[in-house]
């Protein structure tokens, strides 16, 4: 019995979801919304981790077309983000995860 | 070449060529900056063409979603990319520190550009880029302006060399001119004045006529004349007269030219105090001696005044003449000793009586020294 309970607490973070999966990143896979090149779109413009999440923020607390970043063709073929309700908090936690999901420092390699 | 001309010659050729030497200095340390400006000009100008490459692939690798993004990387250029606050992103380098308000800049031996990007590719907004200073050109620069002050230096010393013997030659002439007309003087006057001194010694000794005194005139006046006549020789013939050193007892020497002087002396009833020690001897030719002797005793009868005192010491280490005479002044002591140079313009003479005793002074290695108080007289010391 105790061998079963430890192995449960040992494989369970495996088939945990996390916070960025589940409130975000399985809707945008279900949907198809291209998180990287959105990610991308914003580092284009804004270069830094802190401005990244200010305008994110700004932006996931009130969502509208306009004050997107994204161009006009990107919502004909994307649906427009809906207002999700998460605390502050919980949302600044998931935005800097989604930075550091997809941060490119991770991606880079030196060419030889 | 007189030691006047070499003076002369020495002196515009140290202006000449200290002139244009700093000139040819100022020139090329111009030159060498301006070249030094446009090599490190053209090597920013690679850094600035790498930076322009590292852009480009930035923004493909920013279209780029399959991984692992690959970093441009190719030597010598080192790169590194920052975002807009400045903190480092990725590169092939990261430097220790960097001059942000600076587009170029020189640390050590490497070159750095700081090129700004945006879009902000991958994030960032700062891309610099390094490679090493390339010294050979430098190297090459330095060679070629030394080189350039060698040459020049060396085509302008001949110049000078030419320039300043055209410039001393009238003076050249000039002193050839007067040394001629010296040598014809001196020659058209020794067979008149030896012909006086030996008549009057003649006279002396043979008739026991009337005007003494008269007659002892005409003897001071012919030995200050044949005097004069000695020296001026002595300074024609200076430099290609040949000496014949002998062990010469000068004590006898002295006495000897004291007796010639005996009837100035007793002219200016001058009272003579000596003191030589016998048998004392120099190696000298005589005829230097002579002149030394000579025109120590004849500028201490001269400025002597009118019974005065004349004293003579010799020992075996020095010779010194004092008189009581008009004295000379502290500031021109040294000044006396050049040639043509005098004190007292009230007396007769030419000024070459001390450059005389200088010169065989100089060529026998003596000491010469001159202490004088104004109107209490003058001592000359000559120390062997």
């Amino acid at each position: 019995m105790v061998k079963k309970f430890l192995l449960l607490v040992l494989i369970s973070p495996l088939f945990s979801e996390t916070s960025l999966e589940k409130n975000c990143l399985s809707c945008h896979i279900k949907e198809k919304i291209p998180s990287e090149l959105i990610y991308r779109r914003y580092l284009t413009r804004y270069s830094t981790h802190r401005a990244i999440k200010s305008t994110l923020l700004s932006y996931l607390k009130n969502p509208k077309k306009r004050d997107s970043i994204m161009p006009k063709q990107f919502f004909l073929k994307f649906p427009e983000k809906k207002f999700v309700d998460l605390n502050s908090s919980l949302l600044e936690k998931n935005i800097d995860d989604y930075i550091d999901y997809f941060d490119l420092k991770k991606q880079l390699k030196l060419s030889k | 070449m007189l030691h006047s001309e070499k003076r002369s010659l020495f002196r515009f050729l140290a202006i000449y060529l200290s002139s244009t030497f700093l000139l040819f200095l100022l020139a090329t340390f111009i030159f060498y900056n301006f070249q030094k400006h446009h090599i490190i000009d053209t090597q920013e100008q690679e850094l600035k063409i790498q930076a322009k490459e590292i852009s480009q692939t930035l923004r493909q690798l920013n279209e780029t979603f399959s991984k692992p993004l690959l970093y441009p990387n190719k030597a010598p250029f080192k790169s590194a990319i920052y975002n807009l606050d400045k903190a480092y992103i990725f590169g092939s380098f990261r430097p220790h520190k960097i001059q942000w308000e600076k587009e170029y800049y020189q640390e050590k031996s490497k070159l750095f550009h700081i090129h700004s990007i945006y879009p902000y590719y991958l994030g960032a907004s700062y891309l610099v880029v390094s490679k090493p200073l390339n010294q050979k050109p430098i190297e090459q620069l330095i060679k070629l302006s030394l080189l350039f002050l060698l040459i020049a230096g060396t085509i302008f010393t001949l110049l000078g060399l030419f320039l300043g013997k055209l410039f001393i030659a009238p003076m050249k002439e000039s002193i050839h001119n007067m040394n001629k007309f010296i040598e014809d003087t001196t020659h058209e006057l020794n067979t008149p004045i030896s012909t006086i001194l030996t008549n009057i010694e003649l006279l002396d000794t043979i008739y026991d006529c009337e005007g003494k005194q008269e007659m002892r005139r005409i003897e001071i006046a012919s030995k200050t004349l044949s005097r004069l006549y000695e020296d001026l020789t002595y300074l024609k013939l200076n430099h290609n007269y040949h000496r014949e050193i002998i062990v010469l007892n000068i004590s006898e020497l002295i006495l000897e030219r004291i007796e010639y002087f005996n009837t100035l002396i007793e002219a200016k009833k001058i009272l003579l105090k000596c003191s030589i020690e016998k048998d004392t001897t120099l190696n000298i030719d005589k005829n230097d001696a002579i002149r030394m002797v000579d025109n120590l005793i004849s500028n201490a009868i001269k400025y002597n005044k009118k019974e005065g005192e004349l004293s003579v010491i010799l020992t075996n280490q020095e010779l010194t003449i004092q008189d009581t005479g008009v004295g000379i002044k502290a500031e021109n002591i040294q000044i006396i000793q050049s040639r043509f140079k005098r004190d007292n313009q009230n007396e007769g003479g030419f000024g070459i009586g001390l450059d005389i005793v200088g010169q065989v002074v100089k060529r026998y290695n003596f000491n010469f020294k001159i202490i004088s108080k104004i109107n209490k007289g003058t001592k000359v010391v000559i120390t062997w």
